[in-house]
């Protein structure tokens, strides 16, 4: 039974995340947030050298993010036209309005065949659903075979980044949790043997599988058909072996035409990982013969988020990282302290429309930098939108100026004399009309590791009074 | 479909419509972003090779003649060898149900074109074994033609078509993963080796 | 009024650094531009936007198009505020008028001091200053002033290269120019952010002073006080002896002389 180490999103559950906390307690391994952050800002830096071998890459990001408002504004026709080529390709189409329906129609179709032992690649969709409980609490066997899926599944841990999953654990801690779950020699932590181990123990289960689910990177409506792509191949051994495939796809994932996959893959892999393509982006346009192939389309909120005018470019988002990698919060807080599925700046502004009250704190877990707007390879204004989350917050009522300072930590409280300064330094700031608890808190937030500006003798203004005498 | 299915499907297709932001024309066409075609820097098969060692594969060029021969030497030690490919032989292949080529050694074949831009070939199939070797196989061995390298992706869309087999991929290196702290590990769950024959024009 | 170009000084450069806003003056005024400081808005608005709060921060920036309509250039003492302004006064109407397009005009007429120095001034008559400094300096241009503004090329687009800040400090006799490995990573500041996520504000400041001082900065030169206010706040409290100006001081001659 898959059970988690943090609590997974579920829409009403009341309990409100607080990224700060978490991010404190993150910080609080100085030498472990190095080598997290380090770790993200290399695959950053593969990425721009990766965006610097095309010529004029903006152009390619520009028309990638034409292509998606384009075929999310003409949602309804691509859907229908992708289920219209997909049927007579010899695909079932289901459409699922929730994550409920969505595990429910996944079950129904295992079920029907008696299938029990299922191998997943990489769907966020499926995670997003809660997929594997459902199916376990049922009676099926979940494998995920992604590697960093598979890592973190044995940990009771969810991902924390969507592509790279399991990239706040070190070899180490691979290690052990190889040693625990599948047997290999205690202290092993090269990485080469930690995967070797890993494509035996889950060779034996795509052998053995009787169902697959994938998920799709891009959905195409001109053909019926799908791709997925992957660097480990193990999609392929799932599809290339079992009688069952189900493929789940988020209804934003539909793209116009065949030759839009030449704009959108050229920017995954170069945006995700630095890779020119992935090892594999394999393209499905029919069952194998006598297999059974489904694709559930999932709409599990996405129509309400396309019906936010201010908010459904996010949908434009083809699940690349990028905006992770590149985010200095997200690299120094790691993906779990967001508590979504999708963590990082699109977490953050695909999440809250899900439930605003849980994940309030998400929006303001930014500077605004724009450094995730301008990696996005399909031009998402991600700061705008983070700007405009936060109006919605207030407005809310969710979160007041009071609660939006953090609290105290598990750092030392400030001295007395340091809190009058800091306290005096915003007072003079002209914030003595603040609550008095705000005051307080901004105070200890900032002084805890800083020290407040020196006051000078006399304000700009007075000065200028004196020596230009004032203005016109 | 079932009822509720089809409830599900009208709720959806309805709520897309009610939702539907004003329109987006789809503007130019898409062949005209950052083509790689004249920015590769240099000939085709030398972009293509690099791009492809770049993703882990071993690159040869040579003539028709020379074909032979060196696939000889990539399946050399192979106690199994598939092949799809115009006069090679396949070697105590197995023969039975698509899971006993999870012993195979290697498979052979020929990819319709190679992506000069990013090292990938193109294999597409209508058939199952060849599929399930791609994946299954220890090591894999392609053999294209110079004649059959593009720039980038546009032009290899342009060429092929995606629905003539149920499956068809663009293969780039052998399987690979970095999921362990970023350690780049060569035969993650597919072949550990990817061998390409370019044969000269 | 006296003079078609006014100088806004934001509310904390006001209170906490009232000497950048004497240096920004002093270059101004000796490249002969005479530029106003009017009274009666103190602030943009941006603090309380980014802090969820754009409709209680109406009024402010409705106050701002206001008091800085009548002129025909508006420069902004930070590249957050000027942003700000650009980005938001054309959704003001000024003076309550139904048709107005004061906020839009002022958008567009705001800009950021660097900005200006380089775009309209020219590098040329910067260099008239004849301004000397002397040692390595690591430059921070501020998140907005950099891919809000277009200061300089952002690292992560793909664009030919281009620097202004670097443009006008290079014409500083003697002033020369820490490599950072991450020369434009966020400071850490970002507003509430600073007190509403204490630890990460901090460790991206302590990671950014890192990065200067490791590549032999002996001091920072900011487009933007408010990034400064954090970094040095963080160095002073670790005593890292690293002092820190505002690229007007620099081009003022002032930067040391406190």
């Amino acid at each position: 039974m898959t059970q988690r180490s943090f609590e997974l999103p579920v829409v009403g559950a009341g309990k409100r995340v607080d990224h700060a906390a978490a991010a404190e307690a993150f910080n609080a391994d100085v030498a472990r947030t190095d080598w997290h952050d380090a770790s993200l800002w290399f695959v950053r830096e593969k990425r721009d050298r990766a965006a610097s071998a095309v010529p004029d890459w903006e152009a390619l990001r520009e028309r990638a993010s034409t292509i998606k408002e384009h075929a999310l504004t003409h949602l309804d026709v691509y859907l229908m036209q992708f289920e219209e080529n997909a049927t007579r390709n010899g695909m079932q189409v289901h459409w699922a309005r929730d994550a409920d329906e969505h595990n429910r129609i996944v079950h129904g179709i295992l079920a029907a065949a008696d299938a029990r032992k299922l191998v997943k690649s990489k769907s966020m969709l499926t995670e997003e659903c809660g997929l594997n409980p459902y199916l376990e609490e049922r009676g099926v066997e979940v494998v995920d075979t992604d590697l960093g899926e598979r890592i973190v599944q044995l940990r009771g841990e969810g991902p924390s980044h969507i592509v790279m999953p399991a990239i706040h654990l070190r070899k180490e801690e691979v290690g052990e949790t190889f040693h625990d779950k599948l047997g290999t020699p205690a202290g092993m932590a090269d990485p080469n043997a930690l995967a070797g181990a890993a494509r035996e123990h889950l060779r034996k289960r795509f052998l053995a599988a009787d169902c697959t689910l994938t998920g799709i990177n891009f959905a195409i409506a001109e053909t019926g058909g799908f791709v997925v792509c992957t660097n480990e191949g193990n999609a392929d051994l799932g599809m290339a072996l079992a009688p069952i495939h189900i493929a789940s796809v988020g209804i934003e994932k539909i793209i116009p035409r065949v030759e839009d996959l030449g704009v959108f893959l050229r920017l995954l892999a170069r945006s995700a990982t630095g890779q020119a393509v992935t090892a594999y982006s394999t393209h499905i346009h029919g069952p194998r013969p006598g297999q059974a192939l489904h694709v559930v389309l999932v709409d599990n909120g996405r129509t309400r988020q396309l019906a936010r005018e201010e908010f459904w470019r996010s949908l434009k988002c083809i699940r690349c990282g990028a905006c992770m990698n590149t985010c200095p919060i997200y690299r120094r807080s790691g993906g779990h302290s967001y508590g979504s599925t999708v963590p990082g700046p699109i977490g953050s502004v695909l999440t809250p429309g899900l439930d605003l009250d849980r994940y309030a704190s998400l929006p303001f877990a930014s500077t605004l930098c724009g450094s995730c707007t301008a990696v996005c390879p399909v031009k998402i204004d991600l700061d705008a939108q983070l700007f405009r989350w936060r109006q919605h917050v207030v407005e809310s009522g969710k979160v007041s100026l009071v609660k939006q300072v953090a609290i105290g930590g598990s750092t030392a409280v400030l001295d007395r004399p340091r809190l009058f300064r800091v306290a005096g330094a915003l007072a003079r700031f002209g914030l003595r009309l603040l609550p008095e608890p705000l005051a307080r808190r901004a105070a200890g937030a900032w002084g805890r590791t800083r020290e407040a500006p020196v006051p000078p003798r006399e304000s700009f203004r007075a000065w200028y009074r004196k020596h230009r005498g004032g203005s016109t | 479909m079932s009822g509720a299915e089809q409830s599900a499907r009208d709720a959806i297709l309805g709520a897309v419509r009610a939702a539907r932001p004003p329109v987006v024309l789809r503007g130019e066409s898409v062949t005209s972003a950052a083509r790689m075609v004249g920015a590769l820097g240099t000939s085709l098969v030398d972009a293509f090779t690099g791009a492809a060692i770049a993703s882990g594969a071993s690159v040869t060029v040579c003539s028709r003649d020379e074909v032979g021969r060196v696939i000889e030497g990539a399946v050399a030690g192979a106690r199994s060898v598939l092949s799809f490919a115009d006069g090679i032989p396949s070697h105590h292949a197995p023969a039975g149900d698509l899971h006993d080529l999870a012993d195979l050694d290697a498979l052979v074949c020929e990819p319709e074109l190679g992506v000069a831009e990013n090292g990938a070939v193109w294999i597409a199939s209508s058939s199952d074994r060849l599929r399930a070797a791609l994946f299954l196989a220890a090591r894999v061995v392609v053999v294209v033609q110079e004649n059959d390298l593009v720039a980038d992706l546009h032009a290899a869309y342009a060429r092929i078509d995606v629905t003539a087999h149920p499956f068809g991929s663009f293969v780039a290196g052998p399987s690979k993963t970095a999921d362990i702290e970023q350690s780049l590990v060569i035969g993650a769950h597919g072949p550990k080796a990817l061998a390409i024959v370019v044969v000269r024009a | 009024m006296a003079s078609s170009v006014a100088l806004f000084v934001p509310c904390y450069v006001d209170q906490f650094f009232p000497h950048v806003a004497i240096a920004a003056l002093t270059v101004l005024e000796r490249l002969g531009i005479k530029a106003d400081v009017p009274e009666g808005a103190a602030c943009c608005g941006q603090p309380a936007a980014n802090a969820g709060f754009a409709r209680e921060g109406h009024s402010t920036i409705a106050r701002f198009v206001d008091v800085y309509a009548p002129y025909e250039r508006i420069i902004v003492l930070s590249g957050s505020c000027a942003v700000h302004v650009k980005q938001h006064a054309g959704e003001v109407a000024a003076h309550g008028r139904k048709v107005d397009t004061a906020g839009a005009g002022v958008a567009e007429r705001t800009t950021e001091l660097c900005a200006f120095l380089h775009d309209v001034v020219g590098v040329d008559r910067i260099s008239g200053l004849a301004a000397t400094y002397s040692g390595r300096v690591a430059v921070h241009i501020g998140c907005h002033a950099l891919r809000g503004l277009g200061l300089a090329r952002p690292s992560e687009l793909q664009v030919g290269p281009f620097d202004k800040v670097r443009a006008l400090l290079g014409a500083v006799r003697g002033l020369e120019f820490a490599d950072l490995a991450r020369p434009d990573e966020c400071c850490g500041f970002g507003g509430t952010f600073a007190v509403g996520e204490p630890a990460v504000s901090t460790k991206m400041g302590r990671d950014k002073l890192r990065d200067a001082t490791t590549h032999g900065a002996r001091a920072v030169v900011s487009t933007d006080m408010s990034c400064l206010m954090h970094l040095d706040g963080l160095a002073r409290r670790e005593r890292m002896g690293l002092p820190m100006y505002h690229v007007a001081e620099v081009l003022a001659g002032t930067a040391g002389a406190r």
